[in-house]
């Protein structure tokens, strides 16, 4: 199902069945007994999922091609507008802040994917008793429902919240912070929620990575004297590296598609300071029935997106030779 | 969970031992404290000032009248069975579907295979909240709009499952197929009665995932359904905290009652929600 947390550890998996598809090593058995399988079994098997691909894959993608070069609305007779829609969109202030904002939402997550859920998974990577269990509550907000998890937060963000307690007795601040309300803290705000809810599917990501370092390794190394840091930056992180780069990965395409956290918390405000890409196309459609446009800025944003991810493949996957 | 067992004879090593588990659960704390105060406000009387400050986790007294009041409040009990029939239907479809499909790519060899590894592999990079639009218009045009199908099929196809499903096909001997062959089994039986029994964990993983998923689907069916009739718990939760003058108390009540299925769920499962999360990267 198309859920983000769902998408995130298949993404990983691509890594290792790509090189797999494309030359099979396990005899394929289907036509094995050379003429005595029908060709046609395959497809019939496949049948309903290329049917549901068809219908809410390849039929919506077609169809949003062609809205996003008419006015469609629901009020006005649809009527082609050419490239209107995307000379429309290069000059709209509000579309380059939500692209803005995503990007803030980009840079902001990747700690929240790459370094904490690495000191994360660090840290429950021990065959201690009750680790299970630690693991679990730090997976927790990720089986919820970010719903739930905003009308939590706002308490946490509360003018007499928890964090602005916390703040005020360190002496950081005199009075409260409105973090969902002050343009300079809503859209950091926003980001924290996104990653603290997702942190533990990343760290679950690189849990696996440290399970499969042998630990030979890390005798080896301590027997010829390297401290645990060396250790960590010479061995570890060097074979996370493959692990780091699924992550950043999944994180790009999740970070694009930020919208449910900022419906609930902040509705794009204050003044749109909030306004993620994802939000924009889905007011532009929804709120303000302008179908046609939104199509042309989800294409617009779709057509960043690859390329963001195109580069992040290009960085990540020269030279897998090379020293960290 | 701190050990406090008396340090005898290694105090260091007894004394890091409680260090890791305080840090553990220090981490713990960010992680939970936001659940724990929305149950402690979903419990708190009318008397208890919810933003006291510093603020409380204790209800002093506990009391359930909001509780009782979310689910009076809004057609609770309606979103809750909305839930359960989204998650009925689109569950077991999606895990039919992900089987179906995963098969022959994992244990066939056909014309135009790698073509259709890629078609289904390249669902994952369409974010879904660009998909939104035109696939409303796509159920729209279907007649499927506001419809509990309209909810549930897009739902159905997901990279996910199919990758998942293919890794577990792909590991199981290929004997065993073999010998159901030879036994005169069509490709049907042994995909049915051969190939599902043996990749059941993979099949209830998947099935927990789609649960989650189903559970928690905000934007779909925020977007498909025009009528609250057949609004998801998600749904429900949203609408309640959307009403102005909705008490902080009854708001977290509700919320806490749209969180209770999923987290019993995770507690009883989290061995496997965490394996599968962790599964599919080790392959």
């Amino acid at each position: 199902m198309g859920d983000a947390l769902l998408r995130e550890p298949s993404a990983v998996l691509v890594e290792d069945t790509v090189p797999r598809g494309r030359s099979p090593r396990r005899p394929a058995t289907g036509r094995r007994r050379g003429g005595g399988t029908r060709p046609y079994v395959p497809y019939l098997f496949l049948l309903p999922g290329i049917a549901l691909f068809g219908v809410f894959f390849a039929w919506p993608a077609v169809l949003a091609v062609e809205t996003a070069f008419t006015n469609y609305s629901i009020v006005n007779p649809t009527r082609w507008v050419g490239l209107g829609n995307f000379t429309a969109l290069w000059h709209d202030a509000e579309f380059h802040g939500a692209i803005v904002h995503s990007f803030i939402v980009m840079v902001g997550l990747l700690p929240f994917s790459v370094i904490i859920p690495i000191a994360l998974a660090t840290l429950v990577n021990r065959a201690v008793r009750g680790i299970q269990f630690f693991r679990a509550l730090y997976f927790l907000p990720v089986v919820t429902s970010m719903v739930a998890v905003a009308v939590a937060w706002n308490y946490v963000f509360d003018d007499r919240g928890v964090l602005n307690w916390i703040l005020e007795r360190l002496h950081v601040t005199d009075g409260p912070i409105h973090f969902l309300l002050d343009q300079h803290w809503a859209l950091a705000s926003v980001i924290v929620v996104e990653g603290w809810k997702g942190v533990g599917t990343y760290m679950m990501i690189f849990l696996a990575g440290l399970q499969s370092i042998s630990g030979d390794l890390h005798e080896a190394a301590q027997l010829d004297g390297a401290g645990a840091w060396q250790r960590f930056s010479r061995i570890t992180l060097p074979l996370l590296r493959p692990y780091i780069a699924v992550a950043v990965t999944i994180e790009l395409v999740n970070a694009m598609q930020v919208f449910t956290s900022v419906y609930v918390l902040t509705q794009g405000g204050p003044g749109g300071h909030t306004e993620t890409a994802g939000y924009f196309v889905w007011s532009k459609a929804f709120q303000h029935f302008q179908l046609g446009y939104a199509s042309a800025s989800g294409i617009v944003i779709w057509v960043i997106l690859v390329v963001l991810a195109l580069v992040n493949y290009r960085i990540t996957n020269r030279g897998e030779a090379q020293p960290w | 969970m701190v050990s406090t067992r008396v340090a005898v004879p290694g105090r260091r090593r007894v004394a890091r031992r409680v260090g890791r588990y305080v840090l553990l659960a220090a981490v713990a704390v960010v992680f939970v404290w936001p659940f724990l105060f929305l149950l402690s406000t979903a419990l708190k009387s009318a008397t208890q000032d919810v933003f006291s400050f510093p603020p409380s986790l204790v209800p002093r007294p506990p009391v359930i009248t909001w509780l009782r009041d979310a689910w009076t409040e809004i057609p609770f009990p309606r979103y809750l069975l909305n839930s359960v029939l989204y998650v009925l239907g689109g569950v077991p479809l999606f895990v039919l579907v992900s089987a179906l499909t995963a098969y022959p790519l994992a244990r066939m060899r056909f014309r135009g295979r790698t073509v259709m590894f890629f078609v289904f592999l390249s669902t994952m990079f369409v974010p879904t909240e660009l998909m939104i639009i035109p696939r409303f218009l796509v159920v729209n045009q279907i007649g499927l709009t506001n419809n509990y199908a309209g909810v549930i099929l897009p739902g159905v196809l997901s990279a996910f499952g199919i990758f998942l499903l293919r890794q577990s096909f792909a590991a199981v001997p290929h004997e065993l197929a073999e010998a159901a062959r030879l036994d005169g089994c069509g490709e049907w039986r042994v995909f049915w009665n051969v190939m599902l029994p043996v990749v059941r964990p993979s099949l209830a993983i998947a099935a927990i995932f789609g649960f989650i998923f189903v559970w928690n689907d905000f934007i779909w069916p925020l977007v498909v359904l025009s009528s609250d009739a057949k609004f998801p718990i998600a749904l429900g939760v949203a609408y309640l905290s959307g009403i102005s003058g909705t008490d902080a108390r009854t708001l977290s009540a509700g919320t806490v009652i749209s969180l209770i299925p999923v987290v019993v769920f995770f507690i009883i499962l989290q061995r496997h929600v965490l394996e599968g999360a962790k599964g599919a990267v080790k392959g």
